[in-house]
Order: structure tokens, then sequence, then C-alpha cells
């Protein structure tokens, strides 16, 4: 199963992923990052729009 | 405490940022720094450490700053109006998601990587018409031209039109300036031009879909949701208003900052690859977006410092990428290992259309510098004032030609 990982010295928060998948990414009270680590295939596409999305380019999926 | 009681509020500085004069890069600026993380303003606070404009620039207890911007200038209605009300800038929670998730795949990097060999080539285009004569008008000569026939390459439109786009974005940019009221008038019949323009175009992608970015646009779908005539017209307007000012005038403060900096110069000359670390630099010293607006949208406290609801906040991005405290050499420095800056904003509305200023600059900057050496002011440049979104007018410099 495909595992996303986020690079936490890039990741500054914006919550651009939160909005592109939001069933995988969201935003704490704190303003901070929280991920499902894994994903069911069907949000593929979404993941992939996360990652593309992310403003430092900070999220990662390997098999 | 609040911003009016506090019992400290000596300590507290005051910068009058609707003054003509005032000015970011400045000894009352940077002795505000020094002295508090914030300033009283003549209207909200201004934020200016990196930390705190960080943490809140990204704070869901604020929102976009410049929704009531038309209102702020006596202005109640007629086309520039209606469209900022339904634009992405001003937009908020699942009404700017949906429209955003609708965008963003059209934005990609992945995407925008494609169009490198021809950023690169309109670059060298433009040098060359005026790399023999030792001298140009950087903004008319070179920033201007190539920040507008970047988006003609990404409209899918003849490059040669860039001048009706260039003449419709200034227009409609002057709805940012402080004459906003007494321009009404042009700045609307620009909207209608544009307009027209863009459903133009979208007819013509509807009809004729192809792998280009509108078509993208006019094809995008999300959960079975699309963006309707009217949402792609909003978003063509915005990445015309948006992209074009922002990137000329971001030219324009990079080269004062290398014309500042003329070893870092040579070394972009020597080291094209450090182009995308040219960008990050002069973004973080010289932003083109001086400051970002939110305004609280409930009463909390932070730092000690209690913000109503409806206090407006302006986010101080030049100030913050030199703040001494994140950043104990904030000298241009294109090998240095710096946080990242927010001259793109940050949060849910960071700037849409970064992926493609990055790109589009971090080419031109290193072939500016590998075919023009020593580039100097040689007198009669004008500037913008410093609040808001700033930069040249004119800069006319001299250089010698290297290639």
């Amino acid at each position: 199963m495909a595992q996303i990982t986020v690079d936490r010295k890039l990741c500054d928060n914006h919550g651009q992923c939160a909005i592109a998948a939001p069933k995988v990414f969201s935003m704490n009270d704190e303003g901070i990052l929280e991920f499902e680590e894994t994903f069911d295939d069907a949000l593929l596409d979404e993941v992939e729009e996360a990652i593309d999305v992310c403003p430092v380019q900070a999220i990662f999926v390997k098999d | 405490m609040s911003v009016e009681t506090a019992p400290n509020q000596l300590n507290v500085p005051y910068l009058d940022i609707s003054d003509p004069s005032f000015a970011m890069q400045s000894e009352e600026l940077r002795n505000a720094r020094e002295t508090n993380w914030y300033a009283k303003t003549n209207y909200g606070i201004a934020v200016l450490r990196y930390e705190e404009v960080s943490k809140l620039l990204k704070s869901p207890k604020l929102i976009q700053g410049s929704a009531k911007w038309p209102a702020h200038n006596g202005v109640h209605g007629g086309l520039f109006f209606e469209w900022w009300t339904k634009n992405l800038l001003v937009l908020e929670g699942e009404d700017h998601h949906r429209i955003r998730r609708l965008l963003n795949p059209a934005f990609s990097p992945r995407l925008i990587k494609d169009l490198v060999p021809r950023f690169q080539a309109l670059a060298n285009e433009l040098i060359d018409d005026f790399i023999d004569g030792g001298s140009c008008e950087f903004i008319g000569d070179f920033a201007e031209p190539y920040a507008t026939r970047v988006l003609t390459i990404l409209l899918g439109i003849p490059e040669s039109q860039w001048p009706t786009i260039a003449r419709l974005a200034s227009t409609i940019g002057l709805a940012l300036g402080v004459t906003f009221k007494q321009d009404l008038d042009k700045v609307d019949a620009a909207v209608a031009e544009l307009y027209a323009y863009a459903e133009d175009l979208i007819k013509d992608r509807q009809a004729n879909p192809g792998e280009d970015f509108v078509s993208r646009l006019v094809l995008a779908s999300r959960d079975g949701d699309t963006l309707n005539d009217e949402e792609l017209r909003n978003a063509l307007v915005l990445l015309i208003f948006g992209g074009m000012d922002t990137t000329r005038n971001q030219l324009g403060l990079a080269m004062q900052s290398f014309m500042r900096n003329p070893k870092q110069w040579e070394l972009l000359a020597q080291r094209p690859e450090l182009g995308g670390k040219a960008v990050e630099e002069v973004m973080r010293i010289n932003p083109t977006v001086t400051w970002v607006t939110r305004e609280a949208v409930e009463d909390f406290t932070y730092q000690g410092l209690e913000i109503a609801e409806g206090t407006t906040v302006h986010l101080f991005t030049q100030a913050s990428g030199t703040d001494p405290l994140a950043f104990p050499n904030p000298e241009l420095d294109l090998l240095g290992e710096h946080p990242a800056h927010y001259g793109f904003g940050g949060g849910v509305h960071h700037c849409l259309g970064h992926f493609v200023a990055r790109a589009d600059m971090s080419e031109a900057l290193p072939l500016l510098a590998s075919r023009l050496a020593n580039p100097h002011l040689t007198g009669g440049d004008e500037w913008l004032p410093d609040s808001g979104n700033t930069g040249p007018i004119r800069l006319p410099i001299g250089f010698t030609k290297r290639r």
C-alpha cells in the first residue's frame, strides 16, 4: 500500500494539501498539518494533487 | 490588553503606512522591528518579525483582509466590484476551496516545466533587441514584455497581442491604487474588454479543447463538479490581473537588488543553476508585495496581544524576510540556506500562480546575468510607493555586453 511521507523540515503548514485532499490531510487547531500515512487507492488522484500543489513540495509517496 | 489599552503601549511603535514616503527598507522600520514584533498603524497593526508573520499568515483566526477594499474606497458597484467579490482572492471557506481545487491542476509544476524552453527563448529574444546598445530601460524593454508574453504563452494566444493584455492589466491594476475611485470608469471599461477577451477564449477552447492551460481549466472537473462559464472568466481575469504587474515589478526589484550586489550577479552568471535560488533571495529581501493583509474573524489573543474581531493585520513580507532574529546574515546570498520567505503570501490564500512566476523568473535572471555584465543605474528611474505592491516604473540601466 502506498505510504505518504512529509518532510517536516520543509513543511510550512500552508495547508494547501488539506484543501486538495481533505480526506487525507488536515490542519489542527494549532494550524499544524496532520495526515493519514496510508490511503485508499480511490484517493490517489487527490493525493497526487496535494503533492503537486504543496508550495514547498514537501509531500512524497512511496509504495 | 488590546491595541488601544496596552499598558506598555509607549513601547509599541507606530508606522504611518499610508504616507507616500513611508519606506520599508528604512531605519524607522528596522528600529520598530527591533523594539517590538508588531507596530500600530493608521489602520490595524503591522507584524514585523519572521516568526510572528509565519504564524499569523497561516492562522485560522485570520481571513483575507482585502474583501472590503472597493468599499473602503467608496466603490459599491460596477464590473470591477462584482468581479472582486467573486474572485478567489477574497472567497473564504468551502467557496474558496472548491474553486481552488478546480484551478490547481492547471497550475501544476509538472505542466509549467514544459514551458521552460519558451521562457528561455523569450528572454533571449528580448535581450537580443537591446544588448548591442549597452543600455536599456529595463521595465519597458524587458520586465513588462517578458511578464506579459509569459501570460500569452500560458493562455495560448498570439504573443503579438501582449500590448493589449499589458494595457488591460495595468488599467485594472489602478483599482489597487489610492486613486481607485477617480479611475473607476477606466477600470470598469478595462474589465469589460478583458471579459469579452476571456469569453472568446473560453468559447474557443470549449469547442476545440487541447492540452493547453485554458483547455485544462475548461475541462477541469472534480467529484462531478466543474467551473461554469462565469467562474472560468473570473479565473482568467484573475490570472491576468495577478500575474502581470507582480512579475514585472518583481523582475525590476530583482535587477535593483543585484545591481546593489554585483558579486552575486557574477555568481549567477557563472552558475545559472542558481536561478531558482536567485528568485527566492530577491523575493525575501526585496518583494513586490510588501505586505499581505488579513482580518481577524474572531477575538483572539496572540503573544499577549488581544486582537479584536475585525482588526486589520498587515503581515510585512520584506521586514520578516530580513528579520535578524530569523536571518543572522540577512544580505542577498545565493549560496545561503535561509528559511522560506512570504513574498507569495501563505496559508489558504498562498499565491496560486507561484509555480509560473518562479519558473519564468528563474529562467530570466540567469540569462540576463550571463549576457549583461556590470548592470548599473544610469539615472531617471521612477518608483511606485512602498505601500502595497511596489517596484520600478522606469529603470534605465547601462551594462557591458557579455555575449
